[in-house]
């Protein structure tokens, strides 16, 4: 009795854990895999690759990654262009919730990898694949309207904005 | 008044009876629940400390497991990260401190010669909130976020910035259980040795032991609250971003290293002074003679409780500090040996032509010596800033602390089990068991950590999940990995000895070892009420100056839990006072106390509207109930 107890909390305890997961290098293979993306042939819109399902979704649901893809976010130059999202005369901003390719995470996926004729850089030869998931996921949540139930949280850098772990969490299923 | 029954001219029998209708635990699950006896709770704090001993050490060989050879594939960097973090704070939070407190909840009382620890509910109260904390880090750890910033959890590695998800609050809020936890016994035994001591126990007949906790007490009063300020700003940083830590805003990195070690440096001798009493007290029952230079003993323990606030930024030599303070700071450090020598010299004394008993306390006692001696020498020369610089963080600094914590406390406190097992159940641990465990874990220790030191001179990293096969670390490394099984296997024996002996050894009696201190004057294991009559004394050494019956106090009254209240210095009889009665109160305030902290990981918010809980629950603990205890 007291077993089954036991099992009916840790089961949803567990299930609810994997955003603390972390995971450093994924393997090669895996690695290879995620970039297996479905486009469709205008070049916006398509299909993560089923290894992102099968690791559970982690760029948009893991605390880690998105912190990951937010320090890649500065540390290749994306501020250049985009600032803190806001945009700038060179690039477009990032969080007023207008995508001019679309708002899904592989469409974004795709604008940071393959670049686009607008003048946004490719990064294909830059950053692994994981990473480019990573930052793919940062940028998207950097534009939702409202808070994830995972959040990067505030940089050790002067305070310009509240940080994103502030934002009222949404624990609703988040679409890809 | 007249109606009120006394103790006075009551035979053995009877006054037993009377003392056991108001003093027993209610029987069944609810008495274990809501018991106050200290040595209930005594007793299970040192199982549940044990059981945390038990988990950090297969964590320990985990990691020995995963360093044997280069390139290791049992562990992955993350989960090597979360282990030696947890197995820092599983030992130095979890086991180390609490142990230490949990043997001095069992044993002050008992060796002032009184029926209860002071403020009995409040160490209810404790003890759940430890269990709870424990189960909160280990839970966390079994769902894959478990801390992994390492037990001292630096900033900024630990600040919002790199340790994003909820793995450091978790660390964070564990200490905030431990600290509550340990704050509470240290305020019942500063009140227990100060107000509750035999009549006739002045403070220069008090045993080691208790001198030894009463020092370990003021030092956890004085460094805890460092430790509770870091701890919350470092949450507060990470939940409502505040700047505390964050040098871009005003902040200051630094600021949490001061911090953290001003609690943990004294921290470090919260373990090793209950450690140094247990040493007095086994040395002098087996060379059955009062220590040597009682007084300069007391002293010293003294000065160590004091210089111990004053080492901490030896843990920081390679920060870039000013010069100066690097200087005075290595004095300091230095200057602690002096204290340190003192004791081993008065032990040493103690032993001078002395035919001791080696028994096994004895032997772990010995071992103590010699591996402590060892760890001593290693802490004076990392106290000097150039070596230092060279030695930190590398496996030199893990040999030197293991010399010192296993050496100086782990080993005394075996030492001590075995030594208060026939106190604690009734009987005798088997001695022959407990030789080919001693064996075991001091040769294994030895052999385990001794080439650590030569690894850290050859350059091998602290923290480190692997190495390469180039690098020339591999043979030593497995060597050490080996003996590592030999330890564990000399813990397991002890653990299986403990375990059996509690069942099957030898009946002891009140007082198997001949010993000169209170707690052996009364039965084994004590009744609830310790002592049918309250002993009084009159020498360091009551049970061998006074060999026939002791002194005893009467005129106490058998309706409700009563006990002799004394003055500070002289410990001369005050008052009676009362011992408040079983409550399940203590047990619901540390469960409204765990959801309003843990709860307080997630959301600010839970800080306001847990506390209502809490507050409830407070009010419940102390509204007056018209018990004979409640009179004042
Ligand atoms: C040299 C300037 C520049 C840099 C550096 C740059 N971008 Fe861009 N980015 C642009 C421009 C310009 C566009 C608009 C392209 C278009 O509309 O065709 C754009 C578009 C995008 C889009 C698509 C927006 C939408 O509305 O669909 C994303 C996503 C994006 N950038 C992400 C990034 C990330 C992530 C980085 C850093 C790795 C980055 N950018 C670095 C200039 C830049």
């Amino acid at each position: 009795m007291r077993r089954m107890l036991l099992l009916a909390l840790a089961v949803p305890l567990l299930q609810g854990c994997k955003r603390e997961t972390r995971d450093l290098r994924p393997d090669p293979p895996v690695a290879a895999a995620l970039d297996g993306v479905a486009i469709l042939p205008i070049g916006i819109g398509g299909r993560p690759p089923e290894v992102y399902f099968a690791l559970g979704k982690p760029y948009r649901t893991n605390a880690y990654q998105l912190s990951e893809g937010k320090r890649l976010y500065a540390w290749f130059g994306c501020p250049q262009c985009h600032g803190q999202g806001e945009g700038t005369a060179r690039g477009p901003a990032l969080l007023d919730g207008w995508w001019n390719y679309g708002p899904g995470l592989e469409t974004i996926y795709l604008s940071v990898r393959d670049g686009r004729p607008g003048g946004m850089p490719a990064f294909r030869s830059r950053l692994t694949n994981d990473q480019l998931w990573q930052l793919a996921g940062y940028v998207q949540q950097l534009g939702a309207y409202s808070g994830g139930a995972a959040a990067p949280s505030r940089d050790d850098a002067p305070p310009t904005r509240p940080a994103e772990n502030r934002a009222p969490a949404r624990f609703a299923p988040l679409e890809p | 008044m007249s109606a009120q029954p006394r103790d006075t001219g009551l035979d053995g029998a009877a006054l037993d009876a009377a003392l056991a209708s108001v003093w027993s635990a209610r029987p069944g699950l609810l008495g274990w629940f809501t018991t106050v006896d200290h040595k209930a709770i005594g007793r299970r704090y040192i199982a549940t400390a044990f059981l945390f001993l038990a988990l950090g050490g297969v964590l320990a060989l985990l990691m020995r497991w995963q360093l044997a050879q280069p390139e290791g594939r049992l562990l992955g960097p993350d989960r090597f990260n979360q282990i030696f973090t947890m197995h820092g704070a599983t030992m130095m939070f979890l086991f180390a401190v609490p142990v230490m407190e949990a043997v001095g909840v069992y044993l002050v009382p008992l060796m002032v010669g009184t029926r209860n620890i002071a403020f009995p509910r409040l160490n209810a109260f404790s003890y759940w909130v430890y269990l709870f904390g424990g189960a909160l880090l280990w839970i966390a750890f079994l769902l894959d976020m478990g801390p992994d910033v390492g037990w001292f959890a630096y900033v900024p590695l630990s600040g919002p910035q790199y340790a994003p998800g909820k793995r450091a609050d978790i660390w964070a809020q564990m200490i905030t259980f431990t600290e509550i936890a340990a704050l509470a016994v240290a305020v019942e035994i500063v009140v227990t040795v100060f107000k509750q001591r035999a009549p006739g126990m002045s403070l220069d007949r008090m045993p080691l032991f208790v001198w030894a906790m009463l020092v370990t007490s003021f030092v956890v009063i004085l460094a805890m609250p460092a430790v509770v300020l870091a701890s919350t700003a470092l949450i507060l940083d990470r939940l409502v971003g505040t700047q505390f830590f964050n040098p871009a805003a005003g902040g200051d990195v630094l600021l949490w290293q001061h911090l953290f070690w001003f609690f943990g440096h004294p921290e470090v001798y919260i373990i090793f002074i209950p450690a140094v009493g247990m040493v007095s007290t086994i040395l002098s029952t087996f060379c059955r003679r009062p220590i040597f230079g009682y007084t300069a003993m007391v002293l010293a323990l003294v000065s160590i409780g004091l210089l111990a606030f004053g080492l901490w930024v030896h843990h920081m030599f390679t920060t870039g500090l000013p010069r100066l303070g690097e200087s005075f700071f290595t004095a300091s450090s230095m200057a602690i040996a002096v204290p340190s020598g003192l004791q081993i010299f008065c032990w040493l004394a103690t032993l001078w032509g002395a035919r001791p008993r080696m028994a096994v306390p004895m032997l772990y006692v010995l071992a103590f010596l010699f591996t402590f001696v060892l760890g001593g020498m290693t802490g004076v020369m990392v106290a000097s800033v150039p070596l230092d610089t060279q030695l930190h963080d590398s496996y030199f600094v893990v040999a030197h602390f293991h010399y010192v914590l296993i050496g100086g406390a782990v080993f005394p406190l075996l030492g001590a089990i075995h030594y208060w097992f026939p106190k604690l159940s009734g009987r005798m641990m088997s001695e022959r068991l407990g030789r080919w465990a001693w064996g075991l874990v001091f040769g294994g220790f030895n052999l385990v950590f001794f080439p650590m030191h030569i690894l850290g001179l050859w350059g091998m990293p602290r923290r480190v999940y692997t190495y390469q096969p180039e690098l020339p670390w591999a043979g030593l490394n497995l060597f050490s990995s080996l003996s590592a099984a030999l330890l564990a296997l000399g813990f397991l024996l002890f653990f299986w000895n403990a375990w059996r002996s509690a069942r099957k050894g030898e009946m002891a009696g009140p007082d198997p070892w001949g010993a000169p201190t209170l707690e052996w004057a009364t039965a084994s294991p004590p009744p609830p009420w310790n002592f049918s009559r309250i002993p009084v004394v009159e020498s360091v050494s009551p049970l061998w100056d006074a060999p026939g019956e002791l002194k005893v106090a009467t005129g106490l009254r058998l309706d409700r839990r009563e006990l002799v209240l004394t003055s500070v210095m002289a410990a001369e009889p005050e008052a009676r006072d009362s011992s408040p009665q079983d409550s399940i109160w203590p047990f619901l305030a540390a469960i409204v106390t765990s959801v309003m902290l843990i709860w307080s990981i997630f959301s600010p918010w839970a800080v306001v509207w847990g506390s209502i809980p809490v507050v409830a629950a407070l009010i419940l603990w102390f509204w007056p109930r018209g018990t004979p205890e409640d009179e004042s």
